[in-house]
């Protein structure tokens, strides 16, 4: 596999301790995937995607294109799609929110592409520089009608180049679009990185092989429209609801069928899609679940929880959506509560709660001052709910 | 007698028969949508007849359409078809030609879908000068939802949403288009079926933006409302309405006041197109890598 951060970092002096920004990295991540079709427009804190984007894939015979606005970035990159290219765009809340019903479209035409949302906080214009995990259920839920999803969470550097291979490597095989999630910090912090630390990672939730870097795989059997633009089939692609001739039906037996069948796809492949980390299994009481920079807070805190007599198990979640069901189930049979640190207003806590609830009870730790949440916050707040539960 | 005209002498005379316009249609599709009186499928059907002229391959062409009544034509044509979303046609286009500039890409819009909510995308494809070609179906009004009032509705036209009557001026689609760069900018009608065919046949040709306003008749959600009612009355009005640039060149703003200047409108091959530069940058880019 050539890598193309050995290209774009052979300037450096000492490549073993190369600093690299998050958004770079996720760039670098996609260009390894093999993503030669990227359209996009400018939005803090995301830029850095697209720009090394322009600077890298015509080298690689790519397709860059600077779109008016959002909305179109993502109509060329499912255009693009729909011909067998591999493509992707990246953005931040206000764009992500003007995206909404072409990922609609591209999850109804069955059109593989992955959107980068470098969250930061909102609603509207909120504070552009500012961290946030504020967009995740409008990645679940964002467009219209029932649909499946599928949400992944960066929480390093690393991550942002793996990912961004989960993600392109997810699309294909489901044929549909995947969104990744980073904030603000992620996007924009530097780290020591190379794509082989990014692929030595191993997650509890198995064997996904992040070096492993190939455009096609083998699609999932519940996909109906594999077929490309300019082929001898010359297929018809509608967001109207369709039938296996890629023409629209109005037949209600038909229509339940292609909607249970897309959200099918998704969910009889929940293990494959479900990447996530436990630390401590079985061995605290009590229970951190998180995802993106407040997971990186929570592997610290697991540390300084246990030094100071809290033994606590955390569950760091890279596949939001779909819910990793079974795994949270499991993890809130075993403890006292779990508690969930997050840059919003409890937004995923909502979602394993009414999961965890007939076992266990579920806090929310959420923080919307523009501020991370640190290990010592959540060391704090555990050693307080220990306290309450264990004189109640 | 049956005797005379077994199987295989009618598959061969089918053979020799030149192509009709079927050739490019799933006819097993119809019947379509568009209601009687319609012009949609007189432009679509101005549209093929290009398309034959051509010799369009049918694996090499993509056609693209947006929402509403004019770009359901998609679902009758037997290229690659894109349904796309409303407004958005010219995006996923875009996209599509980038990735494949060795396709024949066509964008079929109407008024509502191109010029106001795709009017930004519009006059973006028109500055990029992408070899893309854009047959707008202006019929003055939102046919599928019920007759509201679009952009090219015009002064004083009664509509849905207008009741007592339209206040809002009209784009110029085609000076707009021009001005936005498109370096190929056309306008026909369907009453004028032999100009249209040819001005789109020539459009497809041209090595870069081309646009073409199809002016159309809506008897359904517009005739009914505005005068002249009725199909062949509205036809008949577009026969008197339009005319060609030449003549319309010697005339005066107050004498040309509602008329339809048909024909070639400008034209400019000087101008770079998108897909071509671009490859040349590749080489620039690639060359100077391989250094």
């Amino acid at each position: 596999m050539e890598l193309w951060y050995t290209h774009l970092m052979r300037e450096s002096i000492d490549q073993d301790s190369l600093l690299v920004q998050g958004n770079r990295a996720c760039a670098l991540g996609a260009l390894d995937a093999g993503v030669r079709f990227f359209a996009g427009y400018p939005i803090t804190p995301s830029s850095e995607i697209m720009e090394v984007m322009a600077r890298e894939l015509p080298a690689v015979g790519g397709v860059f294109m600077q779109m008016e606005d959002e909305i179109a970035s993502i109509c060329a990159c499912i255009g693009a799609s729909l011909t067998g290219e591999v493509s992707m765009t990246a953005t931040s809340g206000p764009g992500f929110s003007l995206m909404q019903e072409a990922i609609g479209y591209a999850i109804m035409a069955e059109a593989p592409s992955v959107i980068v949302n470098v969250m930061r906080q909102g609603p509207s214009t909120g504070r552009p520089t500012t961290p946030s995990q504020g967009d995740v259920m409008q990645a679940r839920w964002g467009t219209h009608g029932d649909h499946p999803a599928i949400v992944l969470a960066a929480s390093n550097v690393a991550d942002m180049y793996r990912l961004t291979i989960a993600a392109v490597r997810f699309a294909q095989r489901f044929r549909m679009p995947v969104i990744l999630l980073a904030d603000e910090i992620v996007g924009h912090m530097r780290e020591s990185f190379s794509p082989e630390i990014a692929g030595r990672y191993r997650l509890t939730s198995g064997d996904f092989d992040f070096t492993e870097t190939y455009t096609h795989p083998e699609m999932v059997r519940e996909v109906h429209a594999p077929h490309e633009l300019g082929t001898l089939i010359h297929p018809h692609v509608t967001g109207l609801i369709h039938d296996e001739t890629g023409f629209p039906t109005n037949d209600p037996k038909k229509s339940e069928q292609f909607l249970r069948e897309l959200h099918d796809k998704v969910v009889h492949h929940r293990d494959e899609l479900c990447l996530y980390d436990v630390k401590n299994v079985g061995k605290g009481r009590v229970a951190v679940v998180a995802y993106g920079s407040c997971a990186r807070s929570a592997r610290a805190a697991l540390k300084l929880a246990e030094q100071e007599g809290i033994p606590v198990e955390v569950l760091h979640l890279y596949t939001l959506f779909p819910l990793p069901v079974e795994i949270i189930q499991e993890l809130a049979r075993r403890v006292e509560f779990i508690l969930i640190p997050e840059l919003n207003l409890g937004q995923y806590a909502r979602e394993v709660r009414r999961l965890a609830e007939n076992w266990t009870t579920v806090v929310s730790m959420g923080r919307v001052d523009g501020n991370l949440i640190t290990p010592r916050d959540i060391v704090d707040r555990l050693a307080e709910l220990v306290g309450k539960y264990e004189s109640s | 007698m049956a005797e005379r005209e077994p199987n295989v002498a009618e598959e061969e005379s089918t053979v020799a028969e030149p192509r009709t316009i079927d050739h490019y249609l799933h006819t097993d599709r119809f019947p379509h949508i568009w209601c009687p009186g319609c012009g949609l499928g007189t432009v679509t059907a101005a549209f093929l007849r290009a398309a034959l002229e051509l010799g369009l391959e049918k694996e090499r062409t993509v056609v693209v359409g947006g929402i509403g009544c004019s770009s359901r034509a998609v679902g009758y044509l037997d290229f690659g078809t894109v349904h796309s979303i409303h407004g958005r046609a010219l995006a996923f286009a875009t996209g599509i030609k980038m990735a494949h500039p060795e396709f024949t890409v066509i964008v079929l819009t109407g008024d509502g879908d191109g010029a106001a909510i795709g009017g930004n995308h519009l006059i973006h494809a028109c500055r990029r000068n992408l070899d893309i070609t854009t047959i707008l179906f202006n019929n003055n009004v939102y046919g599928m939802t019920g007759g509201q009032a679009s952009p090219q509705t015009g002064m004083g036209g009664i509509a849905t949403t207008a009741p007592f009557g339209f206040d809002e001026p009209s784009f110029d689609l085609c000076r707009l288009a021009e001005a936005a760069g498109a370096t190929y900018v056309a306008r026909g009608t369907s009453y004028g079926v032999r100009q249209l065919q040819r001005l789109i046949r020539d459009g497809i040709t041209h090595p870069g933006f081309s646009f073409i306003e199809a002016v159309t008749q809506c008897p359904t959600e517009y005739g009914k409302r505005n005068p002249p009612k009725g199909p062949v009355q509205m036809l008949e009005n577009l026969k008197e309405k339009a005319i060609p640039r030449k003549k319309a060149e010697g005339m005066t703003p107050e004498e040309l006041e509602g008329r339809i200047v048909t024909g070639l409108l400008h034209r400019d091959e000087s101008v770079p197109e998108l897909t071509a530069s671009y490859a040349r940058m590749l080489e620039r880019v690639r060359g100077s890598a391989d250094e």
